[in-house]
């Protein structure tokens, strides 16, 4: 065997490497600590001894926004504003406000993630849980009196206001003035029922109602009229499961009704873009949407109509879900002041206006709420109705659970006619081993 | 003094670059020490936070406090970059061992070379590969080997939605509880076991399917009779181009029950047509057929150029001892696709067991089911994996199902692989 300089240099070599990767990766560990708090502590003084007087946001800041690009108007408009007011740069990246928070999870403590995002209410519990996003203090008393009770409630956990809310959704029914009798739609789930027996006709594909029923987003208005609920305690309490209580098995009985006498179709196959098109091509009379499809159905219907949900035959209203959507600041941000001030000024009542007007979103700010051009509005009026009529969906961390297991029951229930009392038994029962199996 | 080669590897264990002193290479001596320093250093320093990181995984999750109207954010120990830093130290202190041993089996070898009164340093280009390796062997070091270890170890951690999730909550080592969980917990056990035998019977029938369908197709087009060849294969290797993201998405309305065109066909010769994406059987037989649109081509391909391979002379031979078509299948034509195909038909199965597009695109994983956790009726382990970490952040268990698919497929592999005749001869080929 022989041995040689150059082996020695491969070795030599790779040791230089190799001091060279561990040195540069505790540098890291080092520096990233640091910096994430140095700015903290920086800003914290100032704005202490400064109580009630002007904010200041970090010198030097630049931001990141996350909002979805349909509406990216929007944000673009604050963007400028913000430069405007404090020479701050704000950087607009595509994260849509149903993935945000997941994603907020894996890239805020990574330093890559955005500085303020907008988010849904539901998935706030996670980001807590998490510890991803910071409390919305400098802004609480404002925030607080300008938009409506339960918008506030829904990014409120333990007394802690975390967002910045901007606007509310629910779910309502829009319908085609045309093809309802008397240009009326009918009022009960009695009266929606003998309109589809004369409707509905499988051959032309025409129906009269049709909602997402394998999904326990859109069908959770049933239940909730019933008197079913997901969580005790206002959706606080996960060792209260209220999915098999009485309520919810007669709701779920009512549920199966449908399927033989309004809409004979398997779960699976009613989708969002075919209730769309039916919708629009004047087959489908009844379409049960939220206010983000409202311009999209008025191009597409010449006579448009919407309406709160039919009531049941209980004589109760259904009790939809509804999310409050809202700016989320990231908890690692470098700069927290700057942050808030531009969650602040996003979700500001100028720029809820511009929403309502831009995109149809309805304001959780109650002046815009109360203004003559939303509650005259044929259609965010009505939505605003139903939104106090409405579940907001529970928000703490177990809801996964609800989520991971809705379909399979709900499918169940309406595609294989499964015995209702069992079916909300083992849905219970699911909610309960998911939340002990990811323990 | 005479030269001692175990005197020389006594020198080396007790201090790296000794031995190579007592040899006399006093350059590679200093190169050893040093590196022997820096290791003993680095090990100590900077390294063993690191690596008690790698045991703790954190002690103190990150949390606010309040400071007058402001909620100052107290940064903790985030336990999965501890992880990674930890592996990554790991790795650096195993290069260090590694150079300690080399060092004592070098101060030996040159000690032997020297007692047997050779040249001290014999400059050999058998070393110039190891300097080109160097490099190379960093890059695997690093860019494969730690994320597989990082991956493998988080099986053993309660990384998991939604009570350890860092940097507020920490994660802790578990052992094997995850897998205790995944096989013994009910919940996850059914999920397991039901979606891994759908997995193998999935794997089997697309395989299966997809081969013999492609084989039949490159013959029928080959036939003497055929006309306009170039367009039955280009008919046919159409399905492959299309991006799987277009075709299959358009499939899944094509074979929607109510607004499908393919049930709508059916009802117009009066038919009821078929529950193709809501039936759990239905579901099954659709995934496995529109898999056989898209993966007959890839077979058909190949098994066409295999068929030119064939000589001619062998027919020829058959046909004067009055060969039916079927023999001449039977012994000629199959016995030389199968050799040249065998190979490829494991990485076709082993590829099926992860096909990821064709179950999540076409169905997601549905009709959803009230048997399952997290997973539905037509999702592969893959796919459960992948809602497992995306959707419900259950990383833990995710990793726990990724090694035992990688573990299934590594020795599925391995063993078939070896049992082919490709394998066996394969001087035939040379």
């Amino acid at each position: 065997m022989k041995k040689s300089k150059l082996l020695m240099m491969a070795l030599v070599l790779t040791m230089v490497f190799v001091l060279a990767a561990c040195g540069k990766s505790s540098n890291n560990e080092a520096s990233s600590s640091p910096s994430a708090s140095a700015p903290a502590t920086e800003s914290t003084a100032p704005s202490e001894s400064a109580e009630d007087e002007e904010v200041v946001p970090e010198a030097g800041a630049k931001l990141v926004v996350w909002y979805s690009a349909s509406e990216r108007a929007l944000v673009d408009a604050a963007i400028a504003e913000f430069k405007g007011k404090y020479g701050i740069d704000v950087e607009y990246q595509d994260v849509g406000p149903d993935k945000s928070i997941e994603k907020m999870i894996t890239d805020g403590p990574a330093g890559v993630g955005a500085d303020v995002f907008l988010a849904v209410h539901d998935r706030l519990g996670s980001a807590v849980q998490a510890g991803v996003v910071l409390p919305n203090d400098l802004h609480e008393d404002v925030s607080k009196a300008n938009n409506s009770a339960k918008s506030v409630d829904a990014f409120t956990i333990d007394g802690v206001l975390y967002g910045y809310p901007m606007s509310v959704e629910t779910t309502a029914v829009f319908y085609n003035k045309d093809l309802v009798p008397n240009g009326e739609a009918p009022k009960t789930w009695d009266e929606v029922i003998s309109f589809a027996k004369d409707f509905n006709n499988e051959k032309d594909s025409k129906y009269a109602y049709m909602w997402e029923a394998g999904n326990g987003y859109w069908s959770w208005g049933f239940f909730g009229g019933y008197g079913a609920y997901v969580f005790g305690d206002n959706g606080a309490n996960a060792s209260d499961i209220g999915l098999n209580n009485a309520g919810a098995v007669e709701a779920a009985k009512f549920f199966q009704s449908l399927k033989g006498q309004v809409l004979n179709i398997n779960s699976g196959d009613i989708k969002g873009d075919i209730k769309t098109s039916l919708f629009t091509s004047g087959k489908l009379a009844m379409n049960v949407s939220g206010p983000w499809q409202t311009q999209e159905f008025k191009d597409g219907v010449a006579n448009l109509g919407l309406m709160e949900f039919p009531t049941l035959p209980n004589g109760k209203a259904m009790m939809p879900f509804s999310g409050v959507k809202g700016f989320l600041v990231n908890a690692n941000t470098q700069y927290p002041i700057a942050a808030k001030l531009f969650a602040e000024l996003v979700s500001s009542e100028k720029y809820q206006v511009e929403n309502f007007k831009d995109f149809g979103s309805l304001p959780s700010n109650t002046v815009v709420a109360e203004s003559a051009e939303v509650s005259n509005d044929a259609f965010a009026s009505v939505f605003l109705k139903q939104f106090d009529n409405s579940t907001p969906m529970p928000k703490i961390s177990e809801m996964n659970a609800y989520w991971s297991t809705q379909e399979a029951a709900l499918a169940s229930l309406w595609n294989d006619n499964s015995d209702a009392q069992k079916t909300m038994d083992d849905w219970a029962t699911k909610v309960k081993d998911a939340i002990a199996s990811s323990q | 003094m005479k030269p001692n080669a175990t005197v020389a590897g006594w020198l080396s264990v007790l201090c790296a670059g000794l031995g190579q002193w007592y040899n006399r290479q006093y350059a590679k001596a200093v190169m050893f020490l040093i590196i022997h320093v820096a290791g003993i250093y680095l090990a100590l320093g900077p390294l063993l936070p690191q690596l008690k990181g790698l045991v703790t995984l954190g002690v103190k999750g990150q949390h606010f406090e309040k400071v007058g109207k402001i909620n100052k954010l107290v940064p903790g120990d985030h336990s999965v970059f501890m992880m990674i830093y930890g592996v990554l130290a790991a790795l650096v202190v195993v290069l260090f061992v590694l150079s300690y041993i080399l060092n004592i089996r070098d101060a030996v070898v040159v000690g032997r070379r020297l007692e047997q009164g050779r040249y001290r340093d014999a400059a050999s280009s058998s070393a110039f590969p190891w300097l080109l390796l160097a490099i190379p062997f960093l890059g695997v070091l690093f860019f494969t080997i730690m994320p597989i270890v990082f991956t493998s170890l988080i099986a053993f951690t309660n990384y998991a939605s939604p009570n350890h999730i860092p940097p507020k909550n920490l994660v802790d080592w578990v052992g094997f509880a995850t897998f205790d969980k995944l096989f013994n917990m009910n919940v996850w056990s059914s999920t397991f076991t039901g979606v891994l035998t759908w997995t193998i019977i999935w794997a089997i029938l697309a395989t299966v399917t997809c081969y013999f369908g492609g084989i039949l197709v490159a013959l029928l087009i080959n036939q003497k009779g055929i006309k306009f060849k170039g367009f039955w294969r280009m008919l046919f290797i159409i399905p492959y181009a299309i991006p799987q993201f277009v075709s299959l998405l358009i499939m899944r309305n094509i074979l929607n029950d109510k607004f499908g065109p393919l049930n709508s066909y059916f009802r117009a010769f009066g038919l009821n047509g078929l529950p193709w994406l809501n039936d759990p059987f239905w579901a099954k037989v659709s995934v496995i057929v529109v898999n056989m649109w898209i993966g007959i081509p890839v077979t058909m391909v190949l098994v066409m150029g295999i068929l030119t391979t064939i000589p001619n002379d062998l027919y020829e031979a058959a046909d004067v001892d009055g060969a039916s078509p079927w023999m001449k299948f039977r012994n000629i034509t199959m016995p030389y696709v199968l050799f040249a195909t065998a190979p490829i038909l494991i990485t076709q199965f082993v590829g099926n067991i992860n096909n990821f597009n064709v179950i999540y695109l076409l169905t997601g994983g549905a009709p959803a089911t009230m048997k399952y956790n997290n997973a539905g009726e037509t999702d592969l382990l893959v796919t459960w994996l992948y809602k497992l970490t995306l959707d419900f952040n259950q990383y833990n268990i995710a990793a726990a199902v990724a090694i035992l698919i990688f573990l299934f497929i590594a020795t599925f592999a391995i063993i078939l692989f070896r049992r082919t005749r490709s394998f066996k001869e394969e001087d035939m080929i040379q």
